[in-house]
């Protein structure tokens, strides 16, 4: 998957439900362009960094994000393969239980409708 | 994930003594209806449900598929999740950690009473669970250990 793939995947984690009008107003790019985007029109530098800045302010909401990510660094270097494997075991049984209490499942990259 | 969730679970459990319809697992489980739907999904799409003119069955489940969920591993997370939900729950909250001094005889004692506090439980169990619903089954657990032992487990990162 292309980094730019992923960035756009983790907008749309973020802002699951946001229209292209949305999208353009918080990123500051045209609404043609972030639709191009969308379907796979390469990215610039600065249309990159738009979107890594809106998943890093939607981050900065949450302090504790920030607290277990050094923990997860720390974690690494110290931690057995076998412990990390059970961190990761039980961080995914989290999100799997979440993800069973949206209102419906749906995949991740549906189409942006135009407001 | 390895294994299943606990609401994964739950979902085989009721479907697993006989087949049932959607509003049949919704009674029994006290499942949201948006999560209640979505796991039936999920589980279908695993294989280890199947839908047949309404009603939700347990399909045939392979011996090695079968060891992956009930294997010690996903047994031992599916107990930590739900030791940890009895632990935040905010009602009805009955827990007691102790760290007690118990001599050879004394524990022989209380090794004795748990057994019998098993045998009670399964005979309980045995008589209600045609009755009883699964969503208001009790979950409960107990274990011992060593402290020293214990202690050198936590420090290994067993």
């Amino acid at each position: 998957m292309s980094l730019q793939h992923k960035t756009i995947q983790r907008y749309r984690l973020f802002y699951p439900q946001e229209t292209l009008r949305q999208m353009s107003e918080r990123t500051g790019i045209q609404i043609t362009r972030v639709f191009r985007l969308l379907n796979g029109k390469p990215m610039k530098l600065g249309e990159f960094e738009a979107f890594e800045g809106a998943v890093q302010s939607k981050l900065n909401e949450n302090k504790s994000f920030g607290r277990l990510q050094s923990l997860l660094e720390e974690s690494a270097s110290l931690l057995t393969n076998e412990e990390l494997a059970r961190l990761g075991d039980y961080v995914e049984r989290k999100i799997e239980n979440k993800k069973y209490t949206r209102t419906y499942l749906r995949p991740m990259f549906e189409a942006a409708v135009i407001a | 994930m390895k294994g299943l969730s606990s609401l994964e679970r739950v979902i085989l459990e009721c479907a697993g003594t006989r087949p049932l319809s959607y509003e049949e697992i919704l009674r029994q489980t006290g499942l949201q209806e948006n999560v209640c739907f979505n796991l039936l999904q999920a589980l279908i799409i695993k294989g280890l449900l199947r839908s047949e003119a309404g009603q939700y069955r347990l399909a045939t489940i392979p011996p090695a598929t079968m060891e992956e969920l009930n294997g010690p591993e996903a047994r031992r997370a599916e107990s930590l999740e739900l030791m940890e939900a009895v632990l935040e729950q905010e009602s009805e909250k009955v827990f007691r950690l102790l760290k007690v001094a118990l001599d050879p005889r004394d524990e022989k004692i209380f090794l004795a009473m748990l057994s019998n506090l098993e045998s009670f439980l399964k005979d309980a169990h045995r008589r209600s669970q045609t009755s009883v619903p699964v969503k208001h089954r009790r979950v409960v657990f107990w274990g011992v250990g060593e402290v020293e032992k214990l202690l050198n487990q936590i420090m290994m990162g067993g």
